[in-house]
């Protein structure tokens, strides 16, 4: 990635939109629409000051929504180029308010809240297409439940719980107990804010709040002590609340029986009837870093097939199997109730018993479909291409990179599903069909001639 | 004949046909709609079957 | 230039040191202003500035102004990471005159202000230590020259089948001179002895037209019937010799791709295997397109011989060649029963899923079998434990097909010998990286591509044999190929012959030399690694840039 970055010969233009492609293979011309950052690129480095205080905070969705970020940020801590971005959406100065903080730490000078979108025009002699996918929703899937039920994330989600750069550090703290340890750090706000006031009136009278609250029923309170009394009400209920939630939370543990779900949103009819080729995998390396984290993890991956084609993943599967504590189970699951404690609770057949099971677990992964990106339509109508009855670029077996319009080429996901290695052959490949397309060889010239 | 690449995307993919292409000596334009390169792969803690870090 | 090794003697020395804030990364922990004013002090410092940012284009035209004017001969920049930055500041050094090589970078922030944050006064002293190092180290340094090599734009494509051809038609499409080799008589490998590919076209009439697009392709020579008998030298410049059917041939290349393919398992007894009644998905293959098939009902057994104890791989397409083999069948012969016993269908990607969905509309039935439980095979009957039901089932058949795995070329490890590249356990050859490198070898300038390195499809086996020719655009497009400086070499005076080195070398990088007794660094294969430095008993293997007086010059300065 860093390569990119440094590379003489890369121009990288990130933040930025392809609008327009005319013309041919050889002599394409190609407009692009530069979005604005409201931060110069030339000028930031990246340093981050201006993150520190800026008073907005966002939904994190490199995180999956599972942490915040500021209004103006990076993508993520490693991110090329390191340029800050600022979220017109959410930025004070942007929605008309009062703010411009980033511009005062910037001691590079580099915040621009006037820059404007830029358009560029290039000539292009070939295109490569690796737009890659969309994560599918498993909202779709009612049953499931995901949203609904706290302990049910995606495999992608649960990708970020495992990070050490991630919103949990790397511990798989589960979703519900993260939502109430939130909710313990929200209510101890109010409540510390409460106990200011309450201090402010017991000094003022010399007394405590429950004294005062003892020796009247609340109606017949003096007028004077009506208010502070109103707040000791609301201050009550609280810490019993507070101190219930908190008893709870001390019985809160890591997430150490995890079920994984495969084939959602794929190898289903309903939704894609493809096989997204790398999520049993994605969930075995998965369960195998889990149980690495903590050895007393256990996993059941719940799938039709278990596909492990390629090199060395059979291998890792069984692997996983005898070393990481994993079951896989030839199920598919029926739907997922709430049990008691939020734990997840799955209900399958057991084919072999033929009996109806239910199986409680601390959380629940979906390993989510590759879909097509949502905006394939509308790229494939920019770039002239067809698309295919699954909705990726259309190619044909021949010339697997070649897609319908001569010189534009298509690799990785927006092909169809694949996993990394052969998305990285395949980006190869592509870029030597590039070069093919602007190669001047000899039986071109008689082609021509 | 122009000879200027455009590559559209900056995931794993893009990022290594930009690499293959600025290596044989190509101007090459790399677009990504987010604020950074790395797409789906940089969010991946780490990958199989070596366990490497993604990033 | 004097030599200066414990960077006491400062004579003709002028070094400039630049102090980085970073913003408020490093200033807002600790006092640049300080750090600066004591590097000006440090034995051959002529010239100090704090930067606000020293990575700025303001910052770096500081740091070339500095050279011009002050004749400066040694540059450190103290700030951040030398894996994101050392570049950059090294080549700006070199636009201003000054050797790249003197340039030394010191970590103040990764390092310092930020695993000392709220701790000023200790963050300080220690970033003054870690500057002070850096300049003692740099007084050490040596000026370097990158080191240069020529290359033979022509590539050795060894194999010939859908993967090599591919990679030989892209390399002449890239205007690149190609060397074909393939032992048999014609070109095209295994597609050759198929029936029809999943479209429904000749699998030997699309690799046979390849084949002689390639072979009449001008810059491409084939060589058939022949054999890579001696390959040596290095990227860029490899001599081979080839056994043709008119005699040894000898050339030069730049690069090599292997492509040698791999094939199916034919294992006598294997679930009753003879050829006749039991046969392979290959056999099967031409017997469909022979018009020889003759059965009314026929079970396939997958993973046959694969997945298990000794061959713990799955070969990834013979599922896919299953369900196309039965869909043939059941289409001419709609009345046949197909039977499918598997243990996972590995029907991956989107293509391939359809074909299974299809093949079940089409009345095909697929039935699971356990890996303990595998089925029986005999007198006309094949029973198993189905196990998802975990009843007994038994098929009277008149022909059992095995899916069996491809497995390596039994010359492939001969082929990886000529090269000294690795096989895996199972006999394929092993790519440099499984993630991010799949198509080439730890050795520069060889590649892999097809079967020969793991079973793929002639889909997939065409998109490596594509793929590959840019990894060597990559190498051959350049004029010539220019390396780091930074590479080890060896004392030929000191060196007493033990081939330590050579042993801990992972690049092949070092050679012992028979005439003389002692051992050899081949630049230009030579990563820097330093393993041969750290494991040389006399001392006479050394890192340039990180030789032992360099390193000492920088302790000794805690």
């Amino acid at each position: 990635m860093l390569d990119v970055g440094r590379h003489p010969n890369i121009e990288l233009m990130a933040y930025s939109e392809v609008e327009q492609v005319e013309g041919s293979a050889g002599c394409f011309k190609v407009r692009v629409r530069r979005k604005a950052r409201y931060v110069d690129e030339a000028k930031c480095t990246g340093c981050g000051a201006c993150r520190e205080k800026c008073p907005t905070d966002v939904l994190d969705m490199y995180n999956e929504g599972h942490s915040t970020r500021k209004a103006i940020y990076s993508w993520f801590a490693q991110g090329i180029p390191s340029t800050h971005t600022i979220d017109p959406d959410h930025c004070r100065v942007l929605q008309g308010k009062k703010c411009g903080v980033c511009q005062k730490r910037c001691e590079a000078g580099a915040i621009d809240f006037e820059q404007k979108d830029k358009i560029v025009e290039l000539d292009i002699g070939a295109i490569i297409v690796a737009t890659g996918y969309t994560v599918f929703d498993p909202g779709k899937i009612p049953e499931y439940r995901y949203k609904d039920l706290p302990n049910v994330v995606t495999a992608v989600e649960f990708e970020r719980f495992l990070s050490a750069s991630g919103p949990t550090h790397g511990h798989i703290d589960r979703p519900s107990d993260i939502l109430a340890r939130r909710e313990i750090a929200e209510l101890e706000k109010e409540e510390s804010r409460l106990q200011k006031t309450l201090a402010r009136y017991e000094e003022k009278a010399g007394a405590s709040s429950q004294s005062v609250f003892e020796a009247f029923a609340a109606e017949t309170a003096p007028p004077e002590q009506q208010q502070w009394m109103e707040k000791y009400r609301e201050y009550l209920p609280l810490t019993e609340k507070l101190a219930a939630l908190r008893s709870k939370a001390e019985g809160f543990t890591t997430a150490k029986r995890l079920a994984f779900i495969q084939c959602v949103g794929s190898r289903d009819l309903r939704f894609y009837p493809f096989c997204s080729g790398f999520c049993c995998m994605h969930s075995i390396k998965e369960a195998i870093i889990a149980h690495e984290h903590e050895n007393a993890t256990t996993s059941v991956i719940f799938g039709m097939d278990i596909r492990a084609v390629g090199k060395g993943f059979d291998e890792y599967k069984v692997r996983g199997g005898n070393k990481s504590n994993i079951t896989y189970r030839r199920s598919r699951v029926a739907e997922i109730v709430n049990g008691p404690n939020n734990n997840p609770v799955l209900v399958y057949e057991d084919t072999q018993l033929q009996k109806v099971v239910r199986e409680d677990f601390d959380l629940v992964i979906l390993a989510t479909a590759c879909a097509p990106n949502e905006g394939m339509k509308e790229m494939a109508a920019i770039l002239g291409i067809e698309l295919n009855r699954f909705g990726f670029f259309k190619t044909r077996p021949e010339n697997p990179l070649d897609t319908t319009r001569e010189g534009i080429f298509v690799c990785g996901c927006a092909h169809s599903p694949m996993d990394i290695p052969e998305s990285v052959a395949q980006a190869s490949s592509a870029a030597s069909r590039a070069v093919q397309t602007v190669t001047v060889t000899p039986a071109k010239l008689l082609k021509i001639s | 004949m122009n000879r200027d690449m455009l590559v559209i995307g900056g995931g794993i993919a893009g990022i290594q046909s930009s690499l293959d292409l600025a290596e044989m000596g190509f101007k090459v334009y790399l677009v990504e709609r987010l604020p950074s390169i790395g797409g789906k792969m940089a969010q991946l803690d780490k990958t199989f079957p070596t366990n490497d870090c993604a990033i | 230039m004097k030599q200066n090794k414990t960077g006491e003697n400062t004579e003709g020395l002028r070094v400039g040191v630049f102090i980085c804030d970073c913003g408020s990364n490093i200033a807002g922990h600790l006092d640049c202003a300080e750090v600066t004013k004591y590097a000006a002090d440090l034995p051959g410092v002529v010239f100090t500035k704090e930067n606000l940012y020293t990575c700025s284009e303001a910052g770096i035209s500081e740091i070339q102004n500095a050279i011009r004017e002050n004749n400066l001969n040694r540059v450190v920049v103290a700030s951040c990471s030398p894996r994101t930055h050392h570049p950059l500041f090294a080549s700006s050094c070199a636009q201003a005159g000054m050797n790249p090589y003197l340039f030394e970078m010191v970590n103040i922030r990764d390092q310092c202000s930020w695993v000392h944050m709220g701790q000023r006064d200790i963050a300080t002293a220690k970033a003054k230590d870690l500057v002070r190092m850096g300049v003692a180290k740099s007084t050490a340094l040596e000026p370097q020259k990158d080191i240069e090599s020529s290359v033979i734009r022509k590539i050795l494509v060894i194999g010939g089948g859908i993967a090599g051809l591919s990679a030989a038609e892209a390399l002449a499409g890239m205007g690149l001179e190609v060397l074909l080799v393939e032992k048999e008589e014609r070109c095209g490998g295994l597609m050759l002895g198929l029936n029809v590919l999943e479209t429904g076209k000749s699998a030997a009439g699309q690799v046979s037209d390849l084949a002689a697009t390639v072979a009449a392709t001008s810059g491409v020579t084939v060589h058939t019937a022949s054999r890579v008998i001696e390959i040596s030298g290095y990227i860029g410049n490899f001599r081979v010799v080839i056994e043709t059917p008119a005699g040894k041939v000898e050339d030069t290349v730049g690069c090599i791709v292997v492509a040698c393919g791999a094939v199916p398992l034919v294992e006598e007894g294997l679930f009753g295997y003879n050829g006749k009644d039991v046969i392979t998905q290959m056999e099967l293959e031409q017997r469909l397109a022979s018009g020889s098939f003759k059965a009314a009902r026929v079970v396939m057994i997958q993973c046959a011989g694969a997945r298990n104890a000794t061959r713990e791989y799955c070969s990834r397409i013979c599922c896919a060649t299953a369900v196309k083999n039965a869909m043939i069948i059941k289409r001419k012969y709609p009345l046949a029963e197909v039977h499918v016993l598997y243990r996972d269908m590995q029907m991956y990607g989107d293509e391939k899923e359809q074909m299974l969905w299809d093949a079940r509309g089409m009345g095909i039935k697929f039935h699971v079998f356990d890996q303990k439980k595998p089925p029986r095979v005999g007198d006309g009957k094949v029973t198993f434990q189905h196990a998802v039901l975990g009843e007994t089932k038994e098929f009277t058949v008149d022909l059992t097909v095995l899916s069996t795995p491809l497995v390596a070329r039994p010359e492939s490890s001969q082929v990886a010998a000529l090269m000294r590249v690795p096989c895996d356990k199972n006999g394929f050859f092993l790519e440099a990286h499984a993630k991010l490198r799949p198509l080439d070898f730890a050795a520069d300038g060889i590649f892999v591509c097809g079967s020969a390195r793991y079973p793929v499809t002639s889909v997939e086996a065409r998109t490596q044999g594509l793929g590959v020719a840019s990894r060597i655009g990559a190498i051959l497009f350049k004029e010539k190929l220019v390396k780091s400086g930074i590479v080890a070499e060896i004392d030929q005076e000191t060196c007493v012959g033990c081939m330590g080195c050579l042993n801990v070398c992972p690049y092949e990088a070092i050679i012992f030399n028979r005439e003389t007794g002692v051992c050899e660094v081949k630049e230009i294969l030579c990563k820097g690694c330093g393993n041969c430095a750290s494991t040389c008993p006399s001392h006479s293997a050394v890192l340039r840039g990180y030789k032992p007086e360099q390193l000492l010059a920088q302790i000794r300065a805690i």
